[in-house]
């Protein structure tokens, strides 16, 4: 089949749907992908044969052994017959109806992730059962399944007219990318650190300590990257010429294009310059996340860890950091890139950008709710008094904020050197626990804010417009 | 010995208590070897008999004896001509090691002691200076040349010919230093320096870089702006009923013409500029929504520019309008009023909706 063929039977079939879901050409190329989870798999059959492992049929299907290379093989014969039907049938869109995303699953989907106070609780709970089944994630066999998973989950999920345009929009390509790239590093973290936690429960030094044979520079490690180098380059030109660059209209200052999205790897500042003023969000944040990453040496006094994979031994270090990356970090990209729509509303993965989705975002400032829940107006000079009439009444009207900003920063890590971080405080001193603590809380400002703005709307703590200054 | 075990620092310090003349001595030290066996016994039954002085003085005694080579020995005769006995500047480290090595052998001292009859007082620094440099390596001599002076079979230890000991390079003649040389011939004045190469590159490249800062300055106030005039006329106000939003000069010169009565009640026609006042995108004015909303942060504005949505802290800003004298209305965007400054008052920034 080729393309003039897929394109006269697109005409036939003679849609009037603007937006078709499945297309033969989406179908054709469906069913490359299946092919290649084919080839996957079948790799992964071989080496299941190889090593061997059996499991036990259930009583009433005969009790017996056998390999588990048996169900793999079975998975992957399924996988080849399912891309042969998209190949050979992509012109028949309804003979393929059983392999597209079912719309009630889209809609629950869409219902998980189409709010962001959602999205947020499903990030940070995935995030959590992440660690407390890491043992159990850290299986090759299970990495595959959910590698396989996630695979299948995206061919189906490209069956979809609006998931197409976000996903396979030339920007957000390497997104795509990246995900599978950080979901393999986080799990061969767990991987290795599994296994000296193990190795260290049995009185076992790190693997890394035993293999730590030594290679030369050259030519071991020069020979390696230039194959690297090679490799890289060679990926990014064939990426230049199959995908073209998403080149715009030319700038114009009064044209905003909608969404206007950041370059991908900004989105979580983007995403962070929703909740806060652009030069907390936009300057003090990323300045702090910057000097707290180059403070971590000076902060941590846990030696264990140096040198080799581990969790049990830096708990606290490595939740903390992993809290910041995936789900504030890289869970800000994916939501700024792949659910934030026109208007910066935020849109399922399945749902129509709809420039006109109404969500109601009213705000109210902290000054607002304490003054007005007191039965006052907001303390206001009168009108045309200068600078100096002014400013005490903006101080009064908005000193609950410096409390408040004040007790959360200067009270609050007090409470918890004589709380929670007792232990800590007593190994890092006064100095070293106030930065700490202060980093800490900072890092924890910014869900704060967010569970703070949907729950109760709140905008700013601290709201100052005349001195350009609001937290 | 005063304290029990008294340390090589407290050693030196009390030497150079003893003698505070030592540094300034002129004469070679390399001059002390030939007289040395003069001078053991005079300093050895001295006040401080654990003194490293007292201990090198043996050694040299005993070097002397245990057959050193001859050559420093018919030197002698040339050296003798040192203004003072060698025994009281036998004090600083240089003299130690100086000694050490006269004691060794001719390799070291055969340079050294020739030098004083060329010229006496750089050869008294060339030889003190390269020995200084090696006093750490003395240490460990020290202590051989302690223990021979217990044994007299081990004695050889300080001899040339033992393999333990190599023989020391000859003593590198220490270049003249620019802090000795007095003012005067061949120390260049402000005006050379001024001449030289580097500072005309420096200069030159300074020079150029004011230029380009000069330039750079001069660019920041061109001469013909290539952008629209701040004030321009938008026609009657007749053209904007009552509860619009005119988009017509939104393109062209980034303002909303607004007439609507959501302000506190007042009937007025004004101009808003298109700029969030969160981060400056331009937000779209949503007819059914009745709306501005922008596409960045998704901050939203009423029709009559107050923000209630989305992170923008404060109204959008208006500009300066006015019935022009030809019953037209005139925007001035060169003026600017924000309403949490309470400038929306002033009469420059909306005329009375009445006039539509």
């Amino acid at each position: 089949m080729n393309a003039l063929s897929l394109m006269t039977s697109c005409l036939t079939l003679g849609s009037t749907d603007p937006h078709p879901n499945v297309t033969p050409s989406v179908l054709y190329g469906l069913g490359w992908l299946y092919l290649i989870l084919f080839a996957m798999n079948s790799v992964w059959t071989w080496r299941s044969f190889h090593r061997g492992r059996h499991f036990r049929l259930p009583k009433f299907m005969g009790g017996m052994e056998m390999p588990n290379a048996v169900v793999w093989a079975m998975y992957s014969m399924a996988l080849l017959l399912v891309s042969v039907t998209h190949l050979t049938c992509a012109s028949v869109p309804e003979a393929l109806r059983w392999f597209v995303m079912p719309d009630g699953a889209k809609a629950a989907i869409d219902f998980a992730v189409a709010d962001a106070r959602r999205y947020f609780a499903v990030t940070t709970f995935g995030f959590i059962g992440m660690l407390l089944l890491r043992n159990w994630l850290a299986k090759p066999s299970v990495g595959w399944v959910l590698l396989n998973l996630s695979l299948l989950f995206l061919c189906v999920s490209l069956t979809d007219w609006d998931f197409r345009q976000i996903v396979g929009k030339p920007d957000n390509v390497p997104i795509v990318a990246m995900l599978f790239i950080v979901g393999f590093f986080t799990w061969l973290f767990f991987y290795r650190a599994n296994e000296n936690d193990r190795r260290a429960a049995l009185g076992k030094g790190p693997i890394e300590a035993e293999n730590n044979e030594k290679v030369l520079t050259w030519p071991d490690l020069v020979y390696t990257e230039m194959i690297c180098m090679i490799a890289v380059t060679a990926l990014l030109i064939l990426w230049g010429i199959a995908l073209q660059a998403p080149l715009e209209e030319p700038a114009s200052a009064v044209k905003t294009p909608n969404p206007s999205k950041a370059p991908w790897y900004f989105l979580g500042l983007q995403e962070m310059l929703v909740y806060y003023d652009p030069w907390l969000a936009g300057v003090v944040f990323p300045s702090v996340i910057l000097g707290g990453m180059m403070a971590i040496p000076y902060i941590d006094f846990n030696k264990l860890g140096n040198g080799y994979y581990t969790f049990n031994e830096r708990k606290f270090a490595i939740t903390t950091f992993m809290f910041g990356f995936l789900p504030l970090w890289v869970g800000m990209i994916i939501l700024g890139t792949f659910l934030r729509g026109p208007n910066w509303n935020v849109f399922g993965i399945y749902e129509f950008w709809d420039v006109h989705k109404l969500e109601a975002l009213n705000n109210v400032n902290l000054s607002e709710y304490f003054w007005y829940g007191l039965g006052q107006p907001l303390p206001m000079a009168p009108a045309g008094s200068d600078f100096w009439t002014q400013a005490p009444y903006i101080l009064l009207r908005e000193f609950v904020g410096f409390v408040a900003i004040g007790v959360y920063l200067g009270v609050l890590p007090m409470v918890m050197a004589m709380t929670v971080f007792k232990k800590f405080f007593l190994r890092m001193g006064f100095l070293r626990f106030m930065v700490f603590s202060n980093l800490v809380l900072m890092m924890a400002a910014l869900p704060l804010k967010m569970v703070l703005r949907w729950a109760v709307n709140l905008k700013y703590f601290v709201a100052i417009p005349e001195w350009f200054f609001n937290v | 010995m005063s304290e029990p075990k008294p340390s090589t620092a407290d050693i030196l310090a009390k030497i150079r208590a003893a003698k505070p003349s030592v540094g300034s001595d002129a004469p070679a030290p390399a001059t002390e070897t030939p007289t040395a066996e003069a001078a053991a016994p005079k300093v050895a039954p001295a006040a401080k008999p654990g003194s490293t002085g007292d201990i090198l003085a043996a050694i040299r005694a005993q070097g002397a004896k245990s057959g050193a080579p001859a050559a420093p020995a018919t030197e002698a005769p040339k050296t003798t001509a040192a203004p003072k006995p060698a025994a009281p500047k036998l004090g600083s480290t240089a003299d130690i090691l100086a000694a050490i090595r006269a004691a060794k052998g001719g390799a070291a001292a055969g340079p050294a002691s020739d030098a004083p009859t060329a010229k006496a007082a750089p050869a008294a620094k060339s030889a003190s200076v390269p020995a200084s440099s090696g006093a750490k390596l003395s240490v460990e001599e020290m202590l051989k040349a302690v223990r021979g002076e217990k044994s007299a079979e081990t004695t050889a230890i300080v001899s040339p010919t033992t393999p333990v000991k190599p023989a020391l390079p000859p003593i590198p003649v220490k270049p003249p230093s620019a802090k000795d040389k007095k003012a005067g011939t061949d120390r260049r004045s402000f005006v050379a320096i001024c001449f030289t190469p580097l500072f005309f590159a420096f200069a030159l490249m300074a020079a150029t870089s004011l230029n380009w800062l000069l330039a750079l300055a001069r660019f920041m106030f061109p001469n013909v702006l290539v952008e629209p005039p701040t004030k321009f006329k938008i026609g009657p106000a007749s053209d904007y009923p009552l509860g619009g939003v005119s988009t017509k000069w939104l393109a062209a010169r980034g303002v909303w013409i607004v007439h609507t009565d959501q302000y506190k009640g007042q009937n007025l026609i004004y101009a808003l500029a298109s700029v969030c006042t969160h981060l400056g995108c331009t937000p779209n004015w949503l007819e059914g929504e009745q709306k501005y909303k922008c596409p960045c942060h998704g901050s939203g504005f009423y029709i009559n520019g107050v923000n209630f949505e989305g992170p923008a802290p404060r109204p959008l800003e208006r500009v300066g309008i006015k019935l022009a004298s030809d019953g037209q209305l005139e925007v001035d965007k060169s003026v600017k009023f924000q309403e949490e400054m309470g400038q929306w008052a002033d009469s420059n920034s909306f005329v009375d909706g009445t006039l539509a």
